[in-house]
């Protein structure tokens, strides 16, 4: 029988603020998972640091709520020792884009299949509303005692310069939405962003939710013909600029959807595989490393070659 | 008259070849039945700086120190001519190239202004011109020790005609003119020294060929004009076959046999060699068939390293981590979390001298009490230290078999001494190979929600993520089911319940695998060491003895648990004055390891924190001032 959302719930008290646009990510997760009828112990949520992290509680599946901006590097040991689990990183826009840039970048180089949810309200919630890497420059949000005087980063033109081969934007509100493009980005061969829009009701007064209703609009309801798949380099020579072009829009106007899904890269796990045939399956965390607690490996025969006869 | 040892010394510049002449030498000796330890020595640099090996070769036991004066100065440049010529014996001998007769110490560039200053100030106090050809004069007419001067480019050069190798592709092969000279001095086979080329150059014939033509070339006309002067008695130790191995090459082996299925590292000297050795080793087949794969996984940064490690360790893959200080110091943070959420993981901590960058390529052990207090909040961990080859061999998989059967992640210290030093060791002995997974299970028998932190015990079952049960897992203080829990009743339980797994390791880990006492009862004198200080204390004790001082070494290996009982039991039987605590750093780190878990206090110390070994005879001569009320505190110097 096939698992229904709420067979992701927890008994955990959900403990967002009101109206916190995390609530509406929680719910496009769990129906996600039900869809693609994902099992439990299977599936694997890693977070950071922040109101978001907090997540791995409320999804019923084996999840690790790790340090501040280290998640990607968890998700990574976890998938690289046991490629069969589903991996999802799922933290906020502090959390992969500041303290944690430096693993956000390196996941891109290595396109390993896990799904990025960030969550992208612009502030440091947890410690009372500080600008967060992607608060516009010169915007003063109520905690904040001065304009932010840092420029906001670009999450998807990163992750594009980074070698993601699945870029989206989402918001927070939009639960269908949302969970269409979750289930995407975990079926996805290889590394999938979701930078999803949401609202901080508590410490982002200026990016609400009217602010962004105001501003939102689906790539492929603005234009019919939007085509951000890419199976070859060609395709990607002939793409790229309109994509880049979507990617920088920002202000006035802010387009949602998949801006790119590039199949033709192939993911670290067939990488791997090629160098080492048998890895995948032979995975490193399934095979015994010993009978009846001896060694399969015996020293002298593995490193013949060290071994110097008198 | 036949020699028991004889030491030398290559030098060159860094990156043109000497490990191919130490890597080639230690095999060769070591197939004709001879122990040998060879240090490398040389500066954070690709090409240029000044290198060398120094070597012990011993017939009568498995040598497990280096000392001075050597037998053999190989140079391969001026440099080394320069700042080696004192380290010789009174009778040695110094290989050297005509090329380099009239070069002056000031067209040295590569040479540290305080080895220049230092040189320079014994040339004028003796009246030598600065130039190779007047110090080999001086030499010669105010010593026994014998110049051998010869043509390295007339050498070369006839690898052109014979192999067609130019000039410029000959310069590698200025390696196999030491190997030559000093197969010539010790009278070593032609056949044993081709072994060793062949072992190192597997397969590549032409450099094989030529790599022997040179070698035997020299080694032909060193005897014919000198004789075999430093022949080596036959070897009375009696061993059918050894590993020969770098500190960092056994480590690696030790972690595959132990069950290794995931490393992470960021590229730091001394620890990426291990990497790259189980990066060549990725593959584990039994009888040619495949049979699981090693995930060797370089890594952003050292954070990513120890957080990578962590996820792999949950999935139930034997998970580790090599690094160095620097790189210890951003994993600090990771370390935390893998006790808190007990998690089986391990470190290799390969020393060098810090702080900061301090001296990337040379030993230390100065961060001892950092490994043992690392990392904010109190949790459980277990840390190791390796004093040879052997040690490191069978820590590696105890390693391991600790961190899964008490859950928390395990520091294996080991320093840059022990990794760059090719030595022979015996073969291990494999009945004494075991390996345990504690509670470890990829079939949980309760299903669903999991009660990972069962308050009923210490250390629960601990299924691999994936298999068959959800599971939490927090940085945050959490109750038995991994959610966050700020109880201060559930906190007290959790906390204790992680601490009591220390007191569960102390009880069940053998004495022999956390303290070693080397001496008999009428040991009079106790030196106390831990790491890369074991073979030259042990030697040193062994010369003493020769010369009527009886005394013992302990041999620290486990600092947490801390063998308490144990150590205060030895210390107790020494006059106070008589305890001597050998280490690598300035603190006396291990000393205060002692009083911590004691109260024992240590006031008599060795210390040497130079980044170069210490060794055999200044040791000895620092114990005897010593234990003759000279000093209460001896700092060692010796060596370039």
């Amino acid at each position: 029988m096939a698992r229904n959302w709420s067979d992701y719930k927890t008994n955990s008290w959900v403990q967002w603020c009101p109206a916190c646009g995390n609530f509406g990510i929680l719910l496009a997760m769990q129906k996600a998972l039900a869809e693609l009828d994902l099992p439990p112990e299977k599936t694997s949520i890693v977070s950071g640091i922040g109101c978001s992290s907090r997540i791995p509680y409320y999804v019923k599946t084996s999840n690790i709520h790790t340090l501040h901006g280290r998640p990607i590097p968890v998700a990574e040991g976890i998938k690289l020792a046991n490629p069969e689990q589903t991996v999802i990183v799922a933290s906020g826009d502090g959390d992969l884009l500041g303290i944690g840039a430096g693993h956000f970048v390196a996941l891109g180089r290595r396109n390993m299949q896990i799904a990025i949810l960030l969550h992208d309200n612009a502030v440091y919630g947890l410690t009372k509303g500080q600008a967060a890497p992607t608060l516009p420059l010169w915007l003063k949000t109520k905690a904040l005692d001065a304009p932010n005087i840092q420029s906001q980063i670009n999450p998807l033109l990163l992750a594009f310069a980074s070698g993601y081969t699945f870029i989206a934007r989402a918001y927070a509100y939009h639960v269908d939405q949302l969970k269409d493009l979750i289930k995407l980005a975990i079926n996805h061969k290889g590394t999938a962003l979701i930078d999803i829009l949401q609202p901080c009701p508590t410490y982002n007064d200026i990016m609400s939710k009217e602010w962004y209703e105001k501003r939102i609009y689906y790539l492929t309801s603005a234009d019919p013909s939007w085509d951000p798949n890419i199976s070859s380099q060609e395709d990607f020579d002939m793409k790229a600029p309109k994509i880049l072009d979507k990617m920088t829009e920002w202000g006035e106007k802010i387009p949602l959807g998949i801006f790119y899904r590039n199949i033709s890269i192939e993911p670290l796990e067939t990488r791997i595989e090629k160098i080492l045939p048998g890895y995948l399956q032979y995975p490193p965390a399934k095979r015994p490393i010993d009978i009846k607690s001896k060694p399969i490996v015996h020293p002298f025969t593995e490193f013949k070659d060290r071994i110097v006869q008198t | 008259m036949l020699r028991k040892e004889i030491y030398f010394i290559l030098g060159g510049p860094q990156g043109a070849g000497l490990e191919t002449s130490s890597s080639v030498l230690t095999s060769a000796f070591t197939s004709e039945g001879y122990g040998v330890i060879s240090d490398r020595e040389y500066y954070s640099n690709i090409m240029g700086r000044h290198s060398y090996i120094h070597a012990t070769v011993s017939s009568i036991r498995i040598p497990r120190s280096l000392t001075y004066p050597v037998d053999i100065v190989g140079a391969m440049d001026a440099e080394t001519v320069f700042t080696h010529f004192n380290d010789l014996s009174k009778d040695g001998f110094i290989i050297y190239d005509s090329g380099t007769e009239n070069t002056k110490i000031q067209q040295v560039i590569s040479m540290e202004k305080e080895v220049y200053e230092r040189i320079m100030e014994f040339l004028n106090k003796n009246n030598i011109n600065q130039d190779i050809k007047s110090l080999v004069n001086y030499v010669e007419k105010n010593t026994k020790i014998t110049p051998i001067k010869l043509d390295y480019r007339g050498i070369l050069n006839t690898l052109r005609d014979k192999f067609s190798i130019n000039s410029v592709e000959a310069q590698k092969y200025k390696s196999s003119i030491l190997i030559g000279a000093v197969a010539g001095l010790t009278d070593i086979d032609s056949q044993s020294i081709a072994t060793g080329i062949e072992q190192r150059f597997k397969g590549k014939q032409k450099i094989i060929d030529a790599n022997k033509y040179i070698a035997d070339f020299v080694k032909e006309t060193i005897q014919k004009q000198f004789g075999s002067q430093l022949k080596l008695d036959h070897s009375s130790i009696n061993m059918d076959e050894f590993i020969v191995s770098s500190g960092n090459d056994i480590v690696g082996m030790g972690k595959i046999v132990g069950g290794v299925r995931y490393q992470s590292y960021y590229p730091i000297t001394p620890a990426a060699d291990e990497s790259v050795f189980l990066e060549a080793h990725q593959a584990i087949s039994v009888n040619g068939k495949p049979i699981s794969s090693i995930a060797v996984f370089q890594t952003e940064d050292e954070i990513a390293a120890i957080t990578s490690a962590i996820g792999s360790a949950l999935t139930g893959a034997r998970s580790a981590t090599a690094t160095s200080g620097p790189g210890y110091s951003l994993m600090v943070e990771g370390l935390g979390w893998a006790g808190h959420n007990e998690v089986p993981l391990v470190i290799t901590y390969y020393q060098r001298g810090g702080p900061s960058t301090g001296l990337p390529t040379r030993g230390s052990q100065s961060d001892l009490l950092f490994s043992l207090y690392s990392s904010h909040g109190e949790f459980p961990r277990i840390v190791i230290a390796s004093g040879d080859n052997m040690e490191a061999f069978y820590d590696s998989i105890d390693a391991f078999n600790f961190a899964e059967r008490y859950q928390l992640p395990v520091i294996h210290l080991l320093d840059k001494f022990l990794a760059n030093v090719i030595s022979t060791t015996p073969l291990p002995d494999f009945n004494q190979i075991k390996i345990d997974r504690g509670m470890l299970t990829f079939n949980p028998k309760v299903k669903g929600a999991y009660k990972r932190y069962d308050l009923s015990s210490p250390i629960n079952e601990r299924p691999a993520l994936g298999s068959g049960v959800v599971m939490w897992h927090t940085g945050d203080e959490h109750n038995e089911y991994g959610h966050i829990s700020e109880d201060p009743n559930n906190r007290r339980a959790m906390y204790e319940k992680r601490m009591k797994k220390l007191e569960i390791a102390d009880k069940e880990i053998p004495i022999e695998k956390r303290a070693i006492y080397y001496g008999d009862e009428n040991a009079d004198f106790l030196l106390i060491g831990w790491g890369f200080v074991k073979g030259v204390a042990l030697d040193a004790i062994e010369e003493l003895k020769a010369q009527g001082l009886n005394g013992a070494y302990l041999h620290l290996k486990m600092f947490i648990p801390f063998p308490s009982k144990y150590v205060k039991g030895i210390l107790d039987k020494f006059d106070n004055n008589r305890v001597i605590d050998v280490e690598h750093n300035i603190m006396g780190q291990a000393a205060q390891t002692i009083t911590t878990n004691t109260g024992y206090i240590i006031n008599k110390f060795i210390l040497k924190y130079t980044g170069r070994p210490i060794y055999r005879m200044e040791l000895v001569n620092a114990v005897k001032n010593i234990l003759n009320n000279k000093s209460d505190r001896e700092v060692l110097t010796y060596g370039e």
